[in-house]
């Protein structure tokens, strides 16, 4: 029995090769030949359709099973995932209440209306679309290497995207910027020579604090009273690709040296203790993150965060205090990863962040978060004594 | 033929590199280690003579006369030969290096000692100079001693096992977690030579050297005032500004500034020192630059961060700060 079946196939196999090099050869053939017209106005016939739709479906599910939702606030993080969408992904995606404009709506496949699309994939599926971006459809991938913590705001804002209305969407998509995008009464003159209002994705203030308003997100860093020399250096580091976040670069990219220069002066100028005066203060000395900030940790080796981060130090090393518990966190894992020792200071801090341990993280950003403007220029004139 | 040559002589020179007089234990500048050099030049002759006579002993096994072959094979030959002299031999010898040991201890107990505490770190000395009155001066990387005076050393640890050895003076002990050992010697006559960990204790383990200067009595206590007070103030305040701001304070301490950190090495008085990096570089304002700027590759793994943050104004004032520090 089993021999006549060996024979047979041992017959086919010459066969089933030459089908095989035959497709192989047709495939090429084709390929040269330019007859199959890829061109975006043709559209995709219905069979190339389901099976592009059946590959890409399946590889977000797949490729998207390793991920964890991390323990984040996603509620905090909606304000810095909704500025982020408007200056990077409206563009395709459409902002809501707006219609798509047609040059976008011309792309093959159409980039989709995310209100209705989102919910269509879990939050695992979002991250890895989001952070990989989809081959063939003009989906880029994130561009903060390695800042998978980014990748999060803007995940929790699609979350929240289908339940937005559109205002809502303009509060948190402008932020602290006073440029509305919804004004009206605009003058047709002004209209006419200076085009529809609209938040340029420059505004820092659809993020960062004003003199009268905290950062939108607790997720962003707080840059008023920071010295200029720090925010050039940070600027400057996200503009030449040596700093990584998918939120910045974009945007420093875009900045030339005098708007940089100009930026930080204007930081450096503006009071940095914006909403937070009187908030309760841990005062005690048995504090585990002040213990950290002003003595370090001997047998783990870590020095004194105000060995370096005091306000009496180099201008070009930031200033923690008033920076909210989440953003030191976040930036310590970050250092913690490696992703920011390309550059010169993030090299020295990188090898202090990876001595601390998740307790002292929590402490020691606690300590910072509340501590008061006025003790740290109280600490300034003790250590200016010799 | 000229290839030949010059292997011979790269490994002449190599072999004499090793009688450098500054780290060897034939070099027995004090009593003690005067001791164990008499006991290996006992142990390395006696080795050889015996090695001689058991060379003769074979040829007379294979090609002697029959009759010394016949008392070689007998019973009381191999009794007293294979037994009986190794027992006695190795005894001996045992009970002369235990009280080579206990030499040193004996000899400290006479008079009261000069006490010192050095600190085995990754990958450095911490070094506690212990006065009279009970206070500490702590430096680093370097031992100064009176000579004709005992000297007794703390050994600990503060993170793996090491080992302090100083040859030309002592043996070596291990520096061990949890434990203090003690070391005593006496240098016979001023001078300088190196010493190095002895025990592998991580990436930097051979780059974990120090000096030892021995000094006459009065030029010791001459340093000892001088080491135990603070930094002079400094002239050029620009490299301490560079220092206090830029956070070395953090790890560092340079007693009579700000700078008061415990995790490196005390830079007080650094720039009377032999050398930086713990034996490695020699101690000059370029040296400190270079320090600075290239830790990472001229001691791999060393703990302290990377500093590439200065400008070439910045790291110039700050090296030649360092160095001033005397």
């Amino acid at each position: 029995m089993a021999k006549p079946v060996r024979r047979r196939l041992r017959k086919l196999l010459p066969w089933g090769l030459g089908l095989f090099i035959a497709g192989v050869v047709l495939v090429l053939v084709i390929a040269y030949s330019g007859i199959f017209n890829i061109a975006a106005s043709a559209g995709h016939p219905a069979w190339l359709e389901w099976l592009l739709m059946l590959g890409k479906e399946r590889s977000v599910i797949v490729n998207s099973k390793p991920v964890d939702v991390p323990e984040l606030n996603f509620v905090e993080l909606v304000p810095l995932g909704a500025a982020h969408f408007q200056g990077g992904c409206a563009t395709c995606h459409r902002m809501p209440g707006q219609v798509l404009n047609p040059v976008y709506d011309q792309m093959l496949p159409p980039p989709p209306d995310l209100k209705i699309h989102a919910p269509m994939w879990t939050l695992e599926q979002l991250f890895w679309i989001v952070r990989h971006g989809i081959q063939f459809t003009g989906m880029p991938s994130w561009s903060g290497q390695d800042r998978d913590d980014e990748v999060w705001a803007v995940v929790a804002f699609l979350e929240a995207l289908p339940s937005m209305n559109v205002a809502d969407y303009l509060k948190y998509a402008s932020g602290n910027s006073k440029n509305s995008i919804a004004a009206k009464n605009y003058p047709a003159s002004q209209l006419a020579g200076e085009g529809r209002p609209k938040v340029n994705h420059s505004a820092c203030d659809r993020c960062h604090d004003t003199g009268n308003a905290p950062p939108t997100s607790p997720y962003v860093p707080r840059l008023g009273g920071q010295d200029a020399a720090y925010s050039k250096r940070a600027l400057h580091e996200y503009h030449s690709d040596l700093r990584q976040s998918g939120f910045m670069e974009p945007i420093a990219v875009e900045l030339d040296d005098e708007h940089i220069n100009s930026l930080a002066d204007y930081y450096a100028s503006l009071k940095g203790s914006v909403g937070k005066t009187a908030e309760s203060v841990s005062s005690k000395g048995t504090d585990p993150g002040r213990q950290l900030a002003e003595h370090g940790d001997l047998l783990r080796k870590i020095p004194a965060c105000l060995s370096c981060h005091g306000s009496s130090k180099r201008p070009d090393y930031p200033r923690l205090t008033g920076q909210s518990e989440q953003y030191i966190r976040q930036q310590l894992q970050v250092f913690q990863r490696g992703i920011r020792a390309k550059t010169p200071h993030g090299a020295i801090m990188t090898t202090i962040a990876k001595r601390l341990n998740e307790q002292q993280i929590e402490a020691v950003a606690a300590f910072f978060a509340n501590r008061l403007p006025a003790e740290s220029t109280d600490h300034n004139a003790t250590e200016g004594l010799r | 033929m000229k290839y030949m040559r010059q292997m011979l002589c790269i490994m002449t020179l190599l072999i004499i590199a090793g009688c450098d007089s500054r780290q060897s234990a034939f070099t027995g500048l004090g009593p003690v280690s005067s001791r164990i050099t008499l006991l290996i030049w006992i142990m390395f002759i006696g080795a050889a003579l015996i090695t001689l006579l058991i060379c003769v002993l074979m040829m007379i096994s294979i090609s002697g006369p029959a009759g010394w072959r016949q008392k070689l094979t007998s019973k009381k030959s191999i009794v007293l030969g294979g037994i009986v002299f190794p027992t006695v031999t190795l005894t001996v010898l045992l009970i002369y290096g235990f009280l080579i040991l206990k030499a040193g201890e004996t000899l400290t107990q006479a008079e009261n000692p000069v006490r010192i505490s050095v600190v085995g770190e990754q990958w450095w000395w911490r070094v506690i100079y212990r006065h009279d009155d009970g206070r500490t001066t702590e430096s680093a990387n370097e031992l100064r001693i009176p000579t004709g005076r005992p000297i007794e050393i703390e050994l600990t640890t503060a993170d793996v096992i090491h080992s302090f050895w100083i040859p030309a003076y002592a043996g070596k002990i291990d520096m061990i977690p949890g434990r203090t050992n003690v070391l005593h010697f006496i240098a016979d006559k001023p001078g300088i030579v190196s010493g190095q960990c002895a025990e592998y204790c991580g990436g930097a383990h051979a780059l974990m050297s120090f000096y030892t200067v021995a000094m006459t009595p009065s030029d010791y206590e001459a340093w000892l005032a001088k080491e135990r007070a603070n930094a002079r103030p400094a002239l050029d305040s620009q490299g301490e500004q560079v220092f206090l701001s830029s956070g070395c304070g953090g790890c560092h301490t340079v007693r009579g500034t700000q700078a008061n950190g415990k995790i490196g090495p005390d830079l007080t008085h650094v720039g009377s020192r032999q050398s930086l990096g713990a034996g490695i570089l020699p101690n000059t304002t370029d040296s400190f630059t270079k320090w600075i700027t290239q830790h990472k590759s001229i001691k791999p793994e060393n703990l302290m961060p990377p500093f590439n943050i200065f400008s070439e104004s910045e790291l110039q004032s700050l090296s030649a700060y360092l160095n001033s520090l005397e």
